[in-house]
């Protein structure tokens, strides 16, 4: 029960509470204190005032007083309330949960208590919680239909279908006549009945029940996809083919509805009988329709032979003559077949003697402007084609992008490729300077902007690349450019400044950035827990539904594994040489190879020393800032913005507990996308150090099954083994010893001789330079005298056909791995020029 | 080049389409307020034919429309707002921002019974300005000074969507089925303004979604 109060402290109590919700905190705070004076010991009183206190960023102080707060009053509900707002609000939610249901077991009427429960148990996935409290809410206000809604969302999301659909006919069915057809949350509701009964595969029902709302329901596109697809489904081909027909006048750019259609016609596309027919349909597509692409476009797909080419020849010339930039972006998925690869490239190799397009339904050009625009086309596709890594040939397309060049020297797209083709030839440095001249070209333009920004840090001028993007960032939040550009989630700048500082051995950099890409996602895991509330309201259900599996595996995006990856493997470096965690020393100016116990200690007492004035400095120059400008500035979000303590990463490189921050990331990472086998390679990186063979066990098993040849796969096999055969080191409880065995027997069976396994993969895959660096890395472990060979074979590698830059590079870092003599370096580096000329990471070694 | 209406899971790469192109950026939650409002009515182009390398390969988004309804309409006539637009250079001269448009307006005058869509854009961007009004037939409105962080004005343009109600109407007319609402014509028109009015929902300012719209808005126009 809440202690009582005097009539007036009453009314002060009250207006604590709505001083709150307007955000006068200052005001707020004032009148809490005033009832405090008389009342020390009011819980409710304490309470508000650490929720105000929160508000204002006081966080440890809220909590403490909160504590104090149920102290006095463990009876209070509006106590408990606050409690888990608390705990809501630093995003400890399961505790945040505790709470509440203390505040609802004390007051079980109170809807508001029984709401934030709700939202915190969808957000967290509790889905019997959650219905429990929709069916409590539901029944409190029945007649609200959006209770009925979220009650049937519930039991959607859990899995029972025919319960959800239950709750939306028992609402609709207490309707005395139709709602009017403007009705959106009628509409949508209705619709979203419709999805559960095709969810259900109750196809027929589901058509049936279609047919009744189809009229009136707002979203005519979603019930005519619907409808087509409940046809085809049910073999209706007449009314299926009218209803996809009538999709593509609406829309005739979306392949679905195209590839649908076929399906209803009984067309194959692997089946060449087909073709005539197929063709013709597309044909039948074109008339009146100068804009289409995808009819165009789709036949080159499965068309094959003369027939192909025929069309092909047709596409490239009417796309060349309108001079379409994305020509090639448009074909290249083609030359994954190697017959319409080598076509497309004698076709156009071939229109040297045309100045003009003799396509269908094109204007005639008579004029220069159209043959020279012709011309330029063909020479920008042949520059970008000869660029493609499937059919690269750098040296002829440099020679096709400056004959484009020529023609026009102020054009930023061929400027934009001539970067291109310079990256390719490992000159990144050239790239960055030329594609800094495009973006001069048109300073206007983002687009070239972010590729300059992009080069420039893939020349790992991070200095440079911020200032690029300074040109259209907001300039005055906190934090300057890269502040807003964290305030914008841009994610792309973020991870590429990270992998350019790691390129430069900038750990605490590099981690800072991997880690600001982890709290963006969980901004966006946290972004939807609004839409719990908002979305009911405004009843969008199957948009709802539709973010809510988004959500669910946000975690799988690339944007994630590709920052994760290296934020584990700089956590691993951490664990295995903690002096790396001195930054100075990480940056690579301080090497500490070679030197004796005492020099050690010397060179790391500098390094600490170093990194103490640059934090020191830092720390001033941020002082001197805040000073300069005054106003706290604000993030994205509108509200006031911390200064970030520790904006290069420092301490963040110092954790203690490398390894359990680098499970952070891979926890999600192994979670959501199981399928990536360099996320598998990194898992058994991590369990092997933290002596969990059963778990390093189990991501070599997966990674194995992913790709049994797999060049990481096999080195981590082999060093598997190798620990199993000397357990002294950490010594196994037997059960999981077994295990173990039984396991390793099964990925390797311990009659084979490592040697001899690792010879035979070596030979297998002798023309690929990846394959046999894990070779080599192998025999290493195997046989530490093999050093002397190991380094010939490598060496060998340059020869190999068709060595990619990449490889070229792997090669001279497992030198250094090895710690190779210079001799041997400088031989290999030696080669790696003559291979690479223009290659700006051999340059500068 | 797919034309399709934007899902939730493409909010990722549309933002980073944004931000490529564009000086205006917003945060995923502002995206997902569009697509959680307004489901219908933002459209993205996609490029199928890169083959994804992973499993977990988000399809590739070249280009996107961000739409909306005006909330409160100052002369009280409900109609769209397109709050973004952009194609990446690389795949421009495809038609795929007036494809883009298209659609977006179709589902504002189908759905949400839109009278006209209303766009800013900056005066300087005379390659938006002659989509807008020559290709797509906006009319000019009039000119909002410095409306734009930098300074820059902005011009303020609409276009007529009753085209395509009278489409939709006469598409409904031809349907058939057995849940009949109120009557169509003057009677029903009067009540769709009605409604209008009712179903717009105050946006809850406790739970931070209200914060976001104001926030937002000031955002677009500090971009």
């Amino acid at each position: 029960m809440p202690q009582p109060l005097s009539a007036k402290d009453g009314a002060a109590f009250r207006q604590v509470v709505k001083l709150y919700e307007l955000k006068q905190h200052k005001k707020a705070l004032k009148t809490a204190e005033q009832i405090l004076k008389k009342n020390p010991n009011h819980g409710d009183t304490l309470a508000m005032k650490a929720l105000t206190l929160n508000a204002q960023g006081h966080t440890d102080e809220a909590f403490s007083l909160a504590k104090l707060a149920l102290q006095q009053d463990m009876k209070s509900h509006i106590c408990w309330h606050v409690y888990g707002l608390l705990y809501r609000s630093t995003k400890q939610l399961d505790e945040a949960i505790k709470a509440y249901k203390f505040a609802l077991r004390l007051e079980p009427e109170s809807a508001q208590i029984q709401r934030d429960l709700a939202f915190l148990q969808i957000q967290m996935r509790d889905y019997n919680g959650y219905i429990e409290s929709r069916k409590a809410i539901l029944h409190a206000r029945p007649a609200l239909r959006q209770n009925w809604t979220a009650l049937a969302v519930a039991c959607h999301l859990a899995g029972d279908l025919s319960a959800a659909e239950h709750y939306l006919k028992t609402y609709e069915d207490t309707l005395k006549q139709p709602p009017p057809r403007t009705d959106m949350e009628h509409s949508e509701a209705s619709l979203y009945r419709n999805v559960l009964i095709g969810e259900m595969g109750e196809v027929e029902r589901a058509l049936a029940h279609l047919k009744t709302i189809s009229r009136n329901n707002l979203d005519r596109t979603a019930v005519m996809e619907m409808r087509a697809d409940y046809l085809l489904r049910l073999d209706r081909k007449d009314e299926a083919e009218e209803a996809y027909r009538a999709l593509i006048v609406r829309n005739n750019e979306y392949r679905l509805y195209y590839e649908k259609l076929e399906k209803v016609l009984g067309l194959d596309r692997e089946n060449p009988d087909d073709h005539a027919e197929l063709a013709a349909l597309y044909t039948s597509f074109l008339e009146g329709n100068h804009r289409l692409d995808a009819a165009r476009r789709i036949p080159l797909d499965f068309l094959r032979g003369d027939e192909f080419k025929t069309a092909a020849d047709k596409y490239l010339r009417r796309s060349l003559a309108k001079g379409v930039p994305s020509l090639f972006p448009n074909v290249k998925a083609l030359y994954s077949d190697d017959f319409k690869r080598t076509t497309i490239q004698s076709l156009v190799e071939g229109y040297t003697s045309e100045t003009q397009a003799d396509g269908e339904d094109m204007p005639q050009h008579t004029n220069g402007d159209a043959s020279s625009k012709f011309v330029q086309s063909r020479l920008y596709f042949l520059a970008q084609h000869y660029n493609y890594f499937r059919s690269r040939n750098l040296k002829k397309a440099t020679d096709f992008i400056s004959q484009a060049l020529e023609m026009d020297p102020k054009s930023p797209d061929y400027h934009m490729t001539k970067a291109r083709i310079l990256k390719h030839l490992g000159d990144v440095e050239q790239a960055a300077e030329v594609m800094s001249f495009a973006r001069e070209l048109d300073t206007k333009d983002r687009y070239i902007n972010t590729k300059c920004a992009k080069y420039q840090l893939r020349n790992n001028d991070c200095e440079s690349a911020l200032k690029t993007m300074s040109l259209f960032t907001r300039n005055e939040s906190v934090g300057g450019a890269l502040g807003d550009l964290h305030d914008m989630q841009c994610m792309w700048y973020i991870t590429e400044d990270g992998e350019a500082n790691l390129r430069m051995d900038k750990l605490s950099l590099a981690l800072k950035r991997f880690k600001c890409i982890y709290d963006i996602f969980d901004v966006w895991q946290e972004d939807q827990f609004d839409f719990h509330y908002f979305s009911i309201r405004k009843g969008q259900i199957r948009a709802y539904v539709d973010m809510m599996r988004w959500e669910d595996q946000l975690r799988s995006h690339p944007f994630f594994t590709r920052a994760a990856l290296p934020a584990i493997k700089i956590y691993v470096m951490l664990h295995d040489n903690p002096d790396l965690s001195h930054g100075h020393l990480a940056n690579g100016s301080i090497k500490l190879e070679g030197l004796d116990a005492a020099e050690r200690k010397r060179a790391l007492k500098k390094a600490k020393r170093e990194q103490e004035r640059l934090e020191k400095a830092e720390a001033e120059k941020r002082e001197a800032e805040k000073k300069q400008t005054k106003k706290t500035g604000t993030g994205g979000d509108g509200e006031p913005k911390k200064e970030d303590p520790d904006p290069h990463g420092f301490q963040l490189l110092q954790t203690p507990a490398p390894l359990d921050e680098a499970v952070k990331f891979l926890t999600p990472l192994l979670e959501f996308a199981p399928k990536n086998i360099t996320a598998q390679n990194a898992g058994f990186e991590v369990f092997i150090r933290r002596n969990k063979p059963l778990l390093a066990v189990k991501c070599l098993r997966a990674a194995k099954s992913l790709d049994p040849e797999d060049p990481v796969v096999h080195e981590q096999l082999i060093r598997f083994r190798r620990s199993l055969d000397s357990t002294s080191a950490s010594p196994i409880p037997d059960k999981v010893a077994q295990v173990l065995k039984s396991v390793s027997q099964d990925l390797l069976p311990d009659s084979t001789s490592l040697t001899a396994f690792n010879d035979a993969f070596m030979a297998k895959h002798a023309s690929s330079a990846p394959h046999v660096r894990s070779g080599l890395r192998a025999r290493g472990y195997l046989d530490a005298s093999s050093k002397e060979r190991n380094e010939e074979e490598l060496l060998a590698t340059l020869d190999l056909v068709d060595l990619s830059l990449e490889d070229t590079q792997a090669g001279l870092e497992l030198l250094g791995e090895w710690k190779s003599s210079k001799a041997v370096q400088d031989e290999y580096l030696a080669k790696a020029k003559a291979l690479w000329p223009e290659a700006t990471s051999f340059k500068r070694r | 080049m797919d034309i399709r209406v934007m899902k939730p899971s493409d909010i990722p790469h549309v933002q980073q389409a944004n931000i490529t192109n564009l000086p205006e950026n917003y945060f995923c939650k502002y995206y997902l307020y569009h697509a959680l409002t307004w489901p219908q009515l933002s459209y993205v182009a996609v490029d199928v034919s890169r083959p994804p390398k992973t499993p977990y390969d988000p399809p590739k988004i070249v280009g996107y429309v961000l739409a909306k309804m005006e909330e409160e309409p100052s002369d009280g006539i409900p109609h769209g707002h397109i709050t973004s637009l952009s194609v990446m250079r690389t795949h421009r001269r495809l038609g795929l921002a007036e494809k883009l448009m298209r659609q977006s307006q179709r589902a504002m005058a189908e759905t949400y019974g839109a009278k006209y869509v209303s766009l800013h854009v900056r005066v300087s961007n005379t390659a938006a300005l002659h989509l807008y009004r020559d290709t797509l037939g906006f009319n000019m409105d009039k000119i909002e000074a410095k409306y734009y962080a930098d300074g820059e004005d902005a011009n303020c343009m609409r276009m007529e969507l009753s085209h395509l109600r009278f489409e939709a109407e006469e598409e409904r007319k031809g349907i058939k089925d057995q849940d009949e609402g109120d009557e169509v014509g003057s009677a029903g028109k009067k009540d769709d303004d009605k409604k209008g009015k009712k179903r717009r929902v105050k946006v809850g300012r406790v739970l931070g979604v209200g914060d976001l719209v104001e926030r937002n808005e000031s955002s677009a126009k500090a971009g």
